[in-house]
């Protein structure tokens, strides 16, 4: 099983953000996160992909502790993540953000890259053939070469998850991957993230779009308060009592 | 060596620190409000002593009521810095520090031009001599210490009790949420930074009578204000004061076993630690 | 690979600096203008490798003090250790480069101001320790004098020599040429690009594998290499004050008011404002005065640099809209 979190805790002072989370995201599953505003979700995340360390507990990912590592090494191991603010490159275009991210699928030394050789000049034309090839299938090619940051919000959103696909990562962690979309697309979110599903990558996300989230995920886990209170099914979870006292008093976001 | 001389060196040391103090709580108060660092602010504190040559020395205006108009003057010119030239630098901290740079250079410029590049001593208001408990102070230092300490506490009672004053610490903690609120964000930037200015001026007219003004006088307080900020965390006023004591403790005590460069070495490396050990500062936030 | 946003095409600019470089001997042979040309030679050796640095988002206010200890290096391997200037120059740049591992090691633990900040600090420290330590060896408060210029380098039978100005001119000529050469490559590879991906988001890079501390440490170490080796080069007689706070404020005011975006940003600024400095020399204080009015009215004016303005101007009329900065 890909990732696996062991009573994870991490305290800020006096606030327990997050208190003895158990969890574990299958693989080639897409899990959904939620809870209201305040649960700790982006602090998951936070801890999870090691910006952030643990106060408490540890985090296991294909049977090897991460927790403790630095973002870079566990990026390194497979898990890559997006921002709630969508965080790009914003200076840079499109190809330029993929490149980027795609950097460690082809790493060449700084003494390469010095000497221009013609094996050097091979991989970065290999990587940006694939750069394309993947702004293809998020339907993003014609866009290569406009700057990020004035992209329309749908397509900074698809660029982000492009990037974190750049890395080869194996388990994407998406901080609400359909904020501020119109419903069109955030249907055509889902089918990109079962797509993948089907294509063997685990994702991991949070979402405040109840109807987005149950229609997506297989595995559904609901925190609140930095607690687990739910975790199963998408029906499971909608009928669950505790779930629904949770949520009370808070306006149900729409789609 | 006895401890009254560790005392007498501790006391020497926070008489002047004191001011430092109020240069660094103008820089940090910058800092705060518009997040950027003014290289020139030690221009300000020349002005201030400027100030202070000519309506004391020159005209011969009561020193207090001299200290306060110099305050007042420096603070104007502050506001007319930010006005014309750092409201569009507001975040902008390299751009920012480069345009200080080029304000220091003018106002340095200025100086040298308008008044001579020669010191110009400035006469005390205060002779004699205290003693008490063993350890001497002159009345200067002690007119001078009092009178920072005074400022500081003003400046305390202002942040804390006025409208303008909570505004700036507002902004100062989130600019945007306070925008929200409705704070003049315009006008806290242009109080902000003008206090900061005065501050300067005040300290250098306080020094003025102890160490003559001079173009070049402000560089050394800007340094000691920037160790001090460091130490007791950019951003924070109380951190200043106690960032302040521990220099002026660090320098105080470091005379006494070595020489003037090695103790400036000294107040580096402690700058290097502070900044290793804890960014932030002892009070700093995030 | 991308080219670097920004003036772009590496060649043609290598090409069109070593014609300039070229050219001014064929054109002058006054003492003055080599002179001059020589010290802007330097200063564009130190500026391109601060902006290699700065382009990672650090602001390294101690580069100055690693051409202090390149160039106090190898003056005393010259006038103690009495071994040539073409074998003190390598050994001063790996004294220059070994020392900037731990230096940049312990800086770069921290960011943005406190960074600046504590470069700054490292500066003083090391100035410090030049001006009043060792005095037997520095030569305190009165630096050291007499150093002499190079030796003469056999060369094929014959012997160049390194006495006069034009000669001077060209060891630093090359020297420049060659940093240049090294570092427009770096900039339009992988490592331009990763480094200013870092500028730009240093979180969002190393949440995508980017080892961040790695590269701004490798841009470190080059950087404080060339300004070793540019400090070896340049001196025949040294003092604490020359890598203090005031010049190294100006290459900071150099790199930046060419622009930082771009790797040619740093050579506009140096030209130009040496130029104009050298121009409003006569006028003493009035020289100040004027520099800091153009220093204000350029960073609120164009605050990506002078050379980023040609392109922004014609993205703006060609928009008819501004886009945001």
């Amino acid at each position: 099983m890909p990732l696996e979190l062991r009573s994870v805790g991490r305290r800020f002072g006096g606030l327990q953000a997050v208190a003895d989370l158990s969890m574990t995201v299958a693989p080639s599953t897409i899990h959904g996160l939620i809870g209201p505003n305040g649960a700790g979700k982006s602090t998951v995340f936070n801890l999870i992909t090691g910006v952030i360390p643990l106060t408490s507990g540890a985090v296991f990912f294909k049977g090897e502790r991460i927790s403790g590592l630095r973002p870079a090494e566990i990026c390194r191991l497979g898990i890559a993540r997006t921002f709630q603010a969508t965080t790009l490159f914003r200076e840079y275009t499109v190809l330029q953000n993929v490149l980027v991210a795609a950097h460690l699928l082809s790493a060449p030394g700084l003494g390469s890259a010095l000497l221009w050789s013609s094996r050097y000049r091979e991989r970065e034309r290999r990587a940006r053939e694939r750069g394309l090839a993947l702004l293809q299938t998020l339907h993003l090619a014609g866009l290569a070469d406009q700057v990020a940051g004035t992209l329309p919000h749908r397509d900074q959103k698809a660029l982000a998850l492009a990037m974190v696909l750049a890395t080869g990562a194996e388990l994407v962690i998406l901080d609400e991957p359909m904020a501020g979309l119109a419903a069109q697309e955030k249907a055509e979110t889902t089918s990109v993230l079962q797509r993948l599903r089907e294509q063997g990558l685990t994702v991991l996300l949070v979402e405040h779009d109840m109807k987005a989230v149950m229609g997506v995920c297989d595995t559904v886990t609901v925190l609140d308060h930095g607690l687990r209170i739910a975790e199963g099914t998408p029906r499971e979870i909608q009928a669950n009592p505790a779930v629904i006292e949770a949520y009370l008093g808070v306006e149900e976001p729409g789609a | 060596m006895s401890i009254d001389l560790l005392v007498q060196a501790l006391l020497n040391g926070f008489g002047l620190a004191m001011v430092y103090v109020l240069v660094a709580l103008g820089l940090t108060l910058i800092f705060s409000i518009l997040e950027i660092i003014n290289f020139a602010h030690g221009e300000f504190y020349m002005l201030g002593g400027y100030v202070t040559y000519y309506a004391f020395a020159v005209f011969g205006l009561n020193y207090f009521a001299t200290l306060g108009f110099a305050i007042l003057a420096v603070g104007l010119a502050g506001v007319v810095a930010e006005r014309l030239i750092f409201r569009y630098l507001r975040g902008k901290t390299l751009n920012a520090f480069i345009v200080s740079l080029g304000l220091l250079w003018v106002m340095q410029a200025s100086a040298q031009l308008s008044f001579g590049v020669l010191d110009k001593p400035v006469p005390s208001a205060f002779s004699g001599i205290v003693r008490a408990f063993g350890l001497v102070i002159s009345v200067e230092r002690l007119v001078v210490s009092l009178s920072a300490i005074v400022l500081i506490a003003a400046l305390y009672l202002f942040l804390r009790w006025s409208r303008p004053g909570r505004a700036m610490r507002a902004v100062a903690q989130d600019a945007d949420a306070a925008a929200l609120q409705g704070v003049d964000i315009e006008l806290v930037s242009a109080l902000g930074f003008g206090i900061g200015c005065a501050l300067a001026g005040g300290a250098g007219g306080l020094l003025a009578p102890v160490f003559a003004v001079s173009p070049a006088m402000g560089a050394l307080p800007v340094v000691k204000a920037f160790i001090i900020i460091i130490i007791g965390g950019m951003g924070s006023l109380p951190g200043a004061v106690v960032g302040g004591l521990l220099l002026g403790s660090v320098e105080g005590l470091g005379s006494l076993f070595m020489g003037s460069a090695a103790v400036s070495v000294l107040g580096f490396l402690v700058v290097i630690l502070a900044l290793l050990v804890r960014p932030r500062g002892l009070f700093g936030g995030a | 690979m991308e080219p670097s946003r920004g003036f772009g095409a590496p060649i043609a600019g290598l090409a069109l600096l070593a014609a300039g470089v070229v050219a001014l001997p064929q054109l002058t042979r006054d003492s003055y203008y080599l002179d001059v040309a020589t010290t802007i030679l330097m200063n564009l050796a130190l500026t391109m490798s601060l902006r290699l640095q700065v382009s990672t988002g650090q602001l390294n206010m101690a580069h100055i003090s690693f051409m202090g200890i390149g160039a106090y290096a190898s003056a005393l391997l010259v006038t103690r250790v009495g071994i040539s200037f073409w074998a003190a120059l390598p050994i001063a740049a790996v004294v220059a480069a070994l020392l900037a591992f731990p230096i940049g090691g312990l800086a770069l633990r921290v960011t943005g101001p406190y960074y600046f900040l504590i470069t700054f600090a490292f500066s003083e420290v090391v100035r410090l320790f030049f001006n009043n330590f060792f005095v037997d060896l520095f030569g305190g408060p009165s630096g050291l004098v007499g150093i002499p210029k190079p030796s003469a380098l056999p060369w094929f039978g014959r012997a160049l020599t390194f006495t006069t100005k034009l000669e001077l001119y060209t060891l630093m000529a090359a020297l420049l040429l060659v940093t240049a050469a090294v570092l427009v490559r770096l900039e339009h590879s992988r490592f331009g690009l990763v480094a200013s991906a870092i500028r730009q988001g240093d979180l969002l890079a190393e949440t995508l594998g980017v080892n961040v501390f790695r590269y701004k440490l490798t841009a470190y170490v080059v950087g404080s290499l060339v300004a070793g080796v540019a400090g070896a080069h340049s001196h025949q007689v040294l003092h604490s004050s020359d890598f203090g706070l005031e010049p190294m404020v100006l290459l900071v005011v150099f790199t930046v008011i060419g622009g930082t975006g771009s790797v040619w940003g740093p050579v506009a600024g140096t030209v130009l404002m040496t130029i104009a400095g050298e121009l409003l020399r006569e006028l003493h204080h009035y020289e100040s005065l004027v520099f800091g009015v153009v220093l204000i009215l350029t960073m609120l004016w164009a605050p990506d640099g002078l050379v980023a303005l040609p392109g922004k101007l014609a993205r703006r009329r060609r928009a008819g809209v501004s886009l945001a900065p």
